[in-house]
This record gives structure tokens, sequence and C-alpha cells, in this order.
């Protein structure tokens, strides 16, 4: 009985909160007949900010909690998750003093700077050598597909690098052709395709059909 | 081993001999810039034309929706964009959907505008509320209630006590979004904010949005430009060189035009001589 309760309640929260918001979404705030709609849907709204923000939190114990496991199991990547609770408490300690005196400590701000900050664009940089090394191996010409895939993708190579028009004006003309047209009806295909998708899940949703979003309660 | 040619030792060159390739060209044009011309393809230009409009005291947001890994591709476009938001007398509320580190990012765009930010007041013509969660849901709440989500700056300064936020709560009286992207929270000012004219008085106009994304993302903005839902759309460092070259205001997406070039060339060259190696031993393996 209690199952069925459980599972009734998150049909009609679902359903109310969801015709809350596609009211708000097309007929705005002012919904004939419904007099304080727009606070309706704006409390809901602040309602799902609280539960993101109480989420990250959840995170934050859910990482401890992994990373506490691998360092008392002393497992082999117990040395890494030892760094990560190391600089977690550090950066923690650091956040709370800055949140209480409104004092940024220069530790606080060099970690940031000097670690994250050339970790995260070391990253992304390095990714340029491995796709160097990748379009080597991959981008050849094996089948006629595979060779008007690379010859629409030199075009698009040339028109983004300044030396492609420089070696031929044409280069940037059939690349931005690529960019502009070219490519544009695919990308739409899966853009409406995907809001269909959407739409019928959300539906499926709505009128308790779509398994996965309930079956943890069921 | 002995038995191959030069064709079959090309098929199966060493990932390493690749990067030491692409480092060494890469540090070519910084120690010597060949700074080639650009030419200005329609989106950059719908963009500069888009904020060229902006009148005096008129407010942009700036949505920081990148983080400090994407700086090559989307900082020089957000720190020239608000180099015009300023020079066209525009008034800047920036925040972030869903980027922690977006305090860097935003620091980083003041060192970059000394001239800027020495001569704008913080609370009068900018102002900055910092990180909010990566959720659709806080932009159409930000479109009506801009206190809900942020009642005060990172200053700790109350929203209600902001010189710029006295007659601002929502979106009715921004002009611009500028969102600067590596997902698509660009689209939900898009759905939220630009296309719900019924959240909107009959005498206001919803503000409009731009893109300053990463290029890997151009294809997929490409058709909300060409549909109209983004009035501009800056792709990556060439789209940031289009906009310095446009705004005359040269930063680093125009200094990395040389970089993008040579590895481009040279990425251009690897493919047409695996291609040559591949046709050559392909013979011999039959």
């Amino acid at each position: 009985m209690s199952q069925i309760y459980k599972r009734e309640m998150v049909f009609i929260v679902t359903g109310v909160v969801a015709l809350v918001m596609m009211l708000d979404y097309f007929f705005g705030k002012n919904i004939p007949g419904i007099s304080g709609a727009g606070n309706i849907s704006s409390t809901l709204q602040t309602w799902a900010l609280i539960i993101q923000l109480m989420a990250i939190g959840l995170g934050a114990i859910n990482l401890i909690q992994v990373h506490y496991r691998q360092i008392s199991r002393k497992t082999n990547m117990a040395v890494y998750s030892a760094w990560f609770m190391g600089f977690f408490a550090l950066l923690l300690l650091l956040g709370f003093y800055k949140l209480a005196t409104g004092v940024e400590l220069y530790p606080y701000t060099w970690i940031f700077k000097n670690v994250y900050v050339s970790l995260g664009t070391t990253l992304y940089a390095i990714t340029g050598f491995y796709i160097f090394s990748a379009a080597y191996r991959a981008f050849r010409a094996r089948n006629i597909d595979a060779a008007i895939l690379l010859i629409g993708g030199i075009f698009v190579l040339l028109a983004n690098a300044p030396i492609g028009e420089v070696i031929w004006g044409g280069f940037p003309l059939i690349g931005n052709w690529f960019n502009n047209v070219g490519q544009v009806p695919g990308m739409r295909t899966f853009t409406v395709v995907g809001a269909l998708g959407l739409l019928a899940f959300g539906f499926r949703a709505l009128i308790g059909k779509e398994r996965g979003f309930y079956s943890e309660v069921q | 081993m002995s038995g191959q040619n030069i064709w079959d030792k090309l098929q199966n060159v060493d990932r390493r001999v690749f990067y030491w390739i692409l480092f060494v060209a890469l540090t070519v044009p910084f120690l010597s810039p060949i700074g080639l011309p650009i030419t200005i393809t329609p989106s950059s230009q719908a963009f500069y034309d888009g904020i060229k409009t902006i009148e005096k005291g008129e407010v942009v947001v700036l949505s920081i929706n990148s983080g400090v890994s994407a700086w090559g591709d989307c900082l020089p476009a957000m720190v020239a964009s608000v180099h015009k938001v300023y020079d066209q007398g525009g008034k800047l509320i920036v925040w972030s959907i869903g980027y922690t580190d977006v305090d860097i990012t935003w620091a980083k765009i003041k060192e970059k505008l000394p001239d800027v930010f020495s001569k704008w007041k913080e609370g009068e013509d900018y102002v900055y509320f910092g990180y909010s969660p990566p959720q659709e849901t806080n932009v159409a709440l930000l479109r009506d209630n801009i206190r809900a989500i942020y009642p005060k700056d990172v200053r700790g300064v109350a929203t209600d006590q902001i010189p710029l936020m006295k007659d601002i709560n929502g979106a009715n009286k921004i002009k611009f979004v500028l969102s600067s992207d590596t997902g698509d929270a660009q689209m939900y000012y898009v759905r939220q904010w630009k296309n719900g004219p019924v959240n909107y008085e009959k005498t206001e106009k919803p503000p409009t949005v731009a893109e300053l994304g990463i290029a890997m993302n151009k294809s997929g903005d490409m058709a909300y430009f060409l549909s109209g839902d983004l009035f501009g759309l800056v792709a990556g460092s060439r789209g940031a060189a289009e906009l310095e070259a446009l705004t005359g205001y040269k930063g680093d997406a125009t200094i990395t035009m040389d970089s993008i070039s040579v590895s481009h060339i040279l990425l251009v060259l690897a493919i047409i001589l695996t291609n040559i190696s591949m046709f050559a031993t392909r013979g011999n393996k039959k």
C-alpha cells in the first residue's frame, strides 16, 4: 500500500509541477482565471535552486566517502585520494576563513591561479597534440565516404586558419560554405529530432509511462 | 621491420614525433610573429553590428558559462566584448550559470582591461554576481526575479543597495545577453528570455542573445544563428580575432592566429602525407 502511495505521490507531484511550469512558459504570469500563477512557478523555480545547491553539498560528501574508502582500503589509488583529501580540507578551511572574515588569504588565491588555472588550460591545450597525432592515423581516405569527410574537413580547417586564404582565396569560401550551409540541415535535423524525443519523454514521464524515471520508487 | 620501405614507416610513426613537430612549430610564430590578415565572417560581423547599437546607459548581461580550461577559445571574445560595451557607454551585469571558477575568469577579464576598470565604478557601471547552479530553471527565474538568485553581489552588497540594479530585477530591462559557453547555456537564454514574449509587457522588448563560444560548438550554434535565435556568433579564437579586428582592440586572439595557421597547415600536411603513404603501400598489402 505504501509503495502505491509513494508511486502515486511521485506521479501527482511531477504532473502538477510540469503543468505549472508549462502554463508559465506558454501563458506567462497572467494565466486567465488563475491569480498568482506566476508566484507559484517562481516558488517552484526557487525550490529547484535550493535542491541544486543541496545536491552540490551531497556531491562533496559523496566525494569524501569515496576517497576515504580508497584510503582506508589502501588501494592503488589511495595516494591520489590522500592528495584529494588534503587539498579538499585545505581549500575548505581557506574558504570558510574567507566566508567568516571576508579576507581572502594568499594561499587560496595562489592555489587557484597557479594550480587550478595552469592544470585547466594545459588539459585543454594538450588535446591539440592528441588531435594532431590522431588525425594522422584516422584521416585516411579508405573509401569514398571517408574521402568526402576528409576533403570537407581540410576545407573547414583551412577556412579557419588565416594561412588558408593566403594559399588560395577559395579555401575560406568553400570552408565557410560547409560551416554555414552544408552542415546546417544535418544539425537542424539533430536538434528537431532531439526536441521531439524530449517531448515524448516528457509526456511519458507525465503520464507515468516512463519506467526509467519512476523505477526507483516502483 | 628491416623489410619496411619509407611508406611503411610513415604509416607507423611514433606519436611522440608528432608532438615534438607540433611543439617546435608552434614556438616559431611566438618568436617571430607572422601577422596574416583575416577576413570577417558574417556571424562575427553580425555580433559586432549588434553590440554597436548599445546606447549610453543600456544594460548588457555577460553570462560566463565557460571555465578556465576554455580561456584560449572564450576569454579573448569576452575581453573584446566588455571593451566594446564600455566604449559604447553601456553597463554590464556579470554572472555565471554553472562554472565555479568564474571568479578567476572575471578577475582575468578585469586584469586584461585596466583602462576600462580604472574608470568603471563597481555597482554603478558594472556588477558582478558570480556563480549560480547550472540549470535552465535558474535562467527562467533570473528572467523574472534576479534577486531570488542573487540577493547580493560577490562583495556582499545587497542587490537592492546596488545603484545599477535599482530598477532592474529581470530580463525586461536588459538589451543583450552575451553568453560565453562551452555547453548549451546560451539556449537557456534563447528559450527562457528571448523566445518568451508572454513574459513581457507589450511595451517591453525581450533581450536578444549572442554566443561567444568554443570553436567546437560552431556547427551547432550556426543553426541558431541562421534561424535568428542568436543575433551574433563569435566562435573560438578565430571568431575572437575577427571581433578584435572589428573593435580595434588587439588582444590575445590576434596573436593566437599565427599559431592557428601553423598548427592547421601542419595538420593538413600530415593528412596529405598519411594518405599518400596509405596509397603507396596499398598494393604491397594485397
